[in-house]
């Protein structure tokens, strides 16, 4: 998202990429509305219900026979797991820059990165935990894909705490870039290992059966307006947490005189 | 109609709800985050615009 | 006559550092004595939680899972303790202000951490074997065991020692640290208890469960090992 400029200049407030952060987050307002309307009139109300007249594609398999109006959640699950992935990567980006350069400014950018990463997080789990509790008849299930979420929300809620125990900005600059570099590699293990073991408790469920061209459109409306949103949101915080910052500098160098 | 779509329209109705409920949060949770940043961006202007004003000031009297 | 300095070899430093720890381990037993009583009440406590448990199907197929947790709450607690008295006294300054690698001192307090939890392990599983699973029958290649155990020791240990360094130095260490260490080592918690489980249970296709497992428990280990070593030097250094 907010890789504007891998230039030298520092990312700070007031740059280029804070003009258009409001209107992206309206665009990304509009389109997840648009892609809201489209779940719900334009694609396939049915995943298979084209094929009527041909039951075997729908009966047969408990399963598909419920891809149904459940099924609109996953418009918007999918895109937002993304992006917090993605919001993810981009504060593990940040603090491998702020391990090398040791500035603050991409402590800063980081903190702000796994806030938006949080954010996402939390809606993914809703929306997907929601769709559990329709589809399987439980709230909770240790599916890979969920504990995988359970687990990144509860690092990333760990490296709020660790910030929150660490007095000095040194070093709780360095020990929170080291945590969100260990939770950047450790998720996607995390996803592996519990994918990978073999597993006769868990139902496997095929969600992605492949995704007819409509599908895929309102798919793609949601999530280029959930980047936007998680662009637009980045911005307006980081700018927020800049201006705070200068704020405080101004105000000790006030009481300095 | 049939009888597979019938069944499959059936579950329309209980599903309702958690899609419903689903979509509500997540906009609800973007929502009060939004809100959030956009007030605290507000607030710390407004305090840095005070904060300008004393320095300001403090030149003045330096003077 | 001239002085002939020499600067010693890294591996003679990383001796000297696993010695030191090692030494001052064997003059307390302190980590030892507190960690073995605590497994032990943990045992007890799972024997409150167990009480109502008749089924010897049942049990089995917990036992895995409860043995993980005895070594994952006990680790915690040696882990906690294994830098705070490095703190207490001043030496991790003194061993800062000597010109060595700093990955050493991982390499040396994650050596001696496993050497621990390991010595912790031998005492803690037979009696766990003892108090659970002699009115069971555990399936065959029960022996087994010992390689689930072995990896998972090594990558808490090695996880654990960069992690219980960030938090010596934060308010709050213990909760910090079990904040930290769990979300992180879940994926090889989870490999190391699926393992363990399928060669207790014994079914059919047991090794089909363990092998995999296992595995993906060991790359776990040789990534994050390798990502704290690298870290390792950012975090003793701030």
């Amino acid at each position: 998202m907010a890789n504007a400029k891998k230039s030298h200049a520092l990312p700070e407030g007031g740059q280029w990429p804070d003009a258009i952060a409001f209107w992206a987050v309206l665009a990304g307002a509009v389109l997840t509305t648009i892609g809201f309307l489209m779940a719900f009139l334009y694609a396939g109300p049915v995943n298979g219900a084209s094929v009527d007249g041909m039951p075997e594609m729908i009966g047969g398999q408990m399963v598909s026979s419920k891809l149904l109006l459940s099924q609109k959640i996953f418009y918007f699950h999918m895109p937002v797991a993304i992006v917090s992935f993605g919001a993810l990567a981009f504060a593990g980006y940040y603090s491998v820059r702020f391990l090398m350069t040791k500035n603050q400014r991409y402590d800063t950018c980081a903190k702000v990165a796994m806030e938006i990463s949080l954010i996402f997080v939390v809606c993914t789990m809703i929306t997907g935990d929601l769709w559990t509790r329709f589809e399987w008849g439980v709230w909770w299930t240790w599916d890979p894909r969920l504990t995988t979420y359970l687990i990144l929300m509860l690092i990333i809620i760990a490296y709020f705490v660790l910030r929150g125990f660490i007095d000095e900005p040194e070093r709780r600059s360095i020990y929170s870039a080291v945590v969100s570099i260990i939770a950047l590699v450790d998720v996607p293990i995390c996803l592996m290992i519990t994918r990978m073991i073999p597993s006769s408790i868990h139902p496997v469920v095929l969600r992605e059966g492949g995704m007819t061209g409509d599908m895929g459109m309102t798919v793609g409306v949601c999530m280029i307006g959930m980047i936007l949103l998680g662009f637009g949101m980045y911005r307006l915080r980081f700018r927020q947490v800049r201006l705070a910052q200068r704020v405080q500098a101004l105000k000790d160098e006030l009481e300095e005189n | 109609m049939n009888p597979v779509l019938a069944e499959i329209y059936s579950t329309i109705l209980p599903s309702a709800p958690f899609i419903i409920a689903a979509y509500a949060l997540m906009w609800l949770v973007l929502l009060i985050y939004v809100v959030m940043v956009v007030r605290g961006l507000k607030k710390t202007e407004a305090q840095m615009s005070i904060l300008e004003e004393q320095v300001a000031e403090l030149r003045a009297q330096k003077h | 006559m001239s002085v002939v300095l020499k600067t010693p070899s890294t591996f003679q430093q990383y001796k000297t550092l696993l010695r030191k720890d090692l030494e001052q381990e064997f003059r307390t037993k302190e980590m030892i004595t507190s960690m073995g009583i605590y497994a032990l009440l943990v045992l007890v406590v799972f024997g409150a939680a167990l009480g109502q448990t008749t089924q010897a199907l049942d049990l089995l197929q917990v036992s895995g899972g409860l043995l993980w947790t005895l070594i994952v709450f006990t680790s915690l607690l040696g882990l906690n303790r294994s830098f705070n008295h490095e703190k207490e006294q001043g030496c991790l300054e003194g061993i800062l202000l000597v010109p060595l690698d700093r990955s050493v001192i991982f390499l040396a307090k994650a050596t001696s951490n496993i050497l621990f939890l390991l010595a912790v392990e031998v005492i803690t599983v037979p009696l766990f074997y003892f108090f659970f699973l002699t009115a069971v029958t555990p399936g065959e290649s029960f022996w087994l065991l010992v390689l689930p155990l072995l990896v998972g020791t090594i990558g808490m240990a090695g996880i654990g020692t960069l992690l219980s360094t960030i938090t010596v130095n934060t308010r709050g260490k213990d909760v910090m640290l079990a904040v930290l260490f769990v979300p992180i080592i879940f994926p090889l918690l989870f490999a190391c208890a699926s393992a363990t489980t399928a060669i207790i249970v014994g079914a059919e296709g047991a090794m089909d469960v363990f092998y995999p497992a296992l595995l993906l428990a060991a790359g776990y280990d040789v990534i994050m090992l390798l990502l704290s070593w690298v870290l390792y030097d950012f975090v003793i250094s701030a």
